[in-house]
């Protein structure tokens, strides 16, 4: 998906691999969602991939392209450095408009916290931002986003119309 | 929304079922010759019956029969709820040794479990109403009894069946041959789309405030839109003409003259705007991405998805476009197997498979198995 003008504020989404992916599609389905400000990109293949395509990609665009802000999807595998080593790699210049978030483990053990399909567990999650609310973002499998999130207030008028 | 389409012996599909409930959205993938675009044609077979097409030859053929094996009837079923009510048609078409035209052999349709008609070779059964009795006729083996009953009003379920059935999409688009010229209004497209100045003026006469919903869609898509018009061309005849403005600059364009992608992103509009107009509908799309620019394909899915599953409705697409394929998830994406061409598909939900890694990769590797 292609945001309609990048340089309009725009967030581009990396996932780590397909079962975050799916999640962020969840997310894109939520109604209010403004689906041309937001892109998912390709899964990346892995946390530490998601490090280095964001280091030899993403920083220089992301200086090119003062108007977007990233996510990066990440599976934390209950390290609690994951978000520390992840933003080692993220300038000064842009940590601003970046942002790491994810499971505490993995998706695969949604289905275990009863959460067994992941479009709705992710259409879930933007209904809460949309709603403002942080019912299932206070999990235990996500509660660890908690900062995380208070600094991605300032996507909700990018995000929702 | 459709829970269930069972095809049986109707080319490459044998004892093929599809469980779509709760899938208000899904993906077919599978190699080429797999049989995705045969369950579009199977369900434009469904679809051609409630337009009014009744001739088992105008249907079928002899060809249709898998591996030309006529001595077991071509069997289709189709299970969808509307209006909180199920609804189940059978329809079995037959070719007797000697015979050289292909009949119906059975055909049914039932609304929460009880007959509304049946059918058995030219024998039909029109069942008890409040109002009359069980009536029985009968019907040249040679037409299908669907079209030819008589509705009783609005909310006979035999025409919300019919009307549901006849308002399907089926799309594979084929710009090139496609104008915006149109002489009358329709609100059932054909598969290539060729009508789709019909279709426009159709929808529009149903609901003018369709518009806003294609004015909101290309608007997002096209920077420079500024409307789009169907001016009378004749007495009885009408051409689309769109209309662009860059500040001060305007441009104003016959439909047929946009390219095969922007005429493609029109067409999403419609979609978007019949759905929300007269669905809920079930839209079959047979590679929506295709000639769409590679930064266009995971919005203009994603949007399909969306409205689909926000406003009612059943959308069912088939790709091999990696960009559409990832706007997908393992739940609501099929794969469909053929191992050979003297062999049937078979499908399974991705969530069924093992699959490593991500889908698409696994794909290119042409690693992904029953």
């Amino acid at each position: 998906m292609s945001v309609s003008n990048k340089y309009r504020p725009h967030i581009l989404v990396l996932p780590e691999d397909d079962a975050d992916r799916q999640i962020a599609n969840g997310f894109l389905l939520h109604e209010c969602v403004q689906l041309r400000s937001i892109q998912i990109l390709a899964e990346a293949g892995g946390w530490a991939e998601v490090r280095n395509v964001f280091k030899d990609v993403h920083t220089d665009e992301m200086l090119k392209y003062t108007q977007r802000f990233m996510i990066l999807l990440v599976d934390f595998d209950e390290q609690a450095d994951r978000r520390q080593v992840m933003k080692e790699v993220i300038p000064d210049s842009v940590a601003d408009r970046v942002f790491v978030i994810g499971l505490w483990t993995e998706p695969e053990d949604l289905s275990r916290h009863g959460f067994p399909r992941r479009e709705e567990f992710g259409r879930t999650l933007a209904n809460e931002c949309y709603e403002q609310r942080r019912e299932v973002w206070n999990h235990d499998l996500l509660k660890h986003n908690a900062d995380e999130l208070e600094r991605m207030t300032i996507l909700r008028p990018i995000l929702f119309a | 929304m459709i829970k269930r389409i069972y095809i049986h012996n109707f080319r490459c599909l044998e004892n093929f079922e599809l469980q779509l409930a709760l899938m208000p959205s899904s993906l077919l993938i599978g190699r080429n010759g797999a049989g995705k675009s045969t369950v579009g044609f199977a369900l434009q077979m469904l679809q051609s019956i409630a337009r009014g097409t009744n001739r088992v030859g105008s249907l079928v053929s002899t060809g249709d029969f898998a591996r030309g094996r006529s001595d077991v009837p071509i069997r289709f079923e189709i299970e969808v709820t509307l209006g909180g009510k199920a609804y189940e048609y059978t329809i079995a078409f037959e070719l007797p040794v000697g015979f050289k035209e292909v009949r119906v052999a059975e055909e049914r349709l039932a609304c929460d479990g009880l007959d509304i008609y049946s059918r058995d070779k030219a024998q039909v059964v029109l069942a008890r109403t409040s109002s009359a009795g069980e009536a029985r006729f009968l019907v040249d083996w040679h037409l299908v009894a669907l079209p030819l009953i008589q509705e009783q009003n609005e909310s006979d379920p035999l025409r919300i069946f019919k009307t549901w059935l006849a308002r399907v999409l089926i799309l594979a688009p084929y710009p090139e041959a496609i104008t915006g010229d149109s002489e009358r209004g329709s609100l059932t497209p054909d598969r290539k789309v060729s009508n789709f100045g019909e279709w426009f003026s159709g929808l529009l006469a149903h609901s003018p405030a369709a518009y806003s919903r294609i004015d909101q869609f290309i608007k997002q898509v096209m920077a420079d839109f500024e409307d789009i018009q169907n001016p009378n061309t004749g007495k009885e005849s009408r051409s689309l003409l769109v209309q662009y403005q860059v500040e001060s600059a305007t441009l104003s364009l016959p439909f047929a003259s946009l390219s095969d992608g922007e005429k493609c992103l029109f067409i999403c509009a419609l979609v978007l705007a019949s759905n929300a107009a007269y669905g809920p509908l079930l839209c079959f799309w047979d590679e929506p991405d295709n000639y769409l620019s590679l930064s266009e394909v995971g919005h203009f899915v994603m949007e399909l998805r969306r409205a689909f599953q926000n406003k009612g409705g059943q959308l069912i697409v088939t790709s091999h476009n990696p960009e559409a394929i990832r706007q997908f998830s393992d739940e609501n994406t099929l794969m469909l197997f053929r191992n050979s061409h003297v062999e049937p598909t078979q499908v399974r939900r991705i969530a069924d498979l093992s699959v490593k890694g991500d889908l698409v990769n696994a794909l290119i590797r042409n690693d992904v198995e029953l």
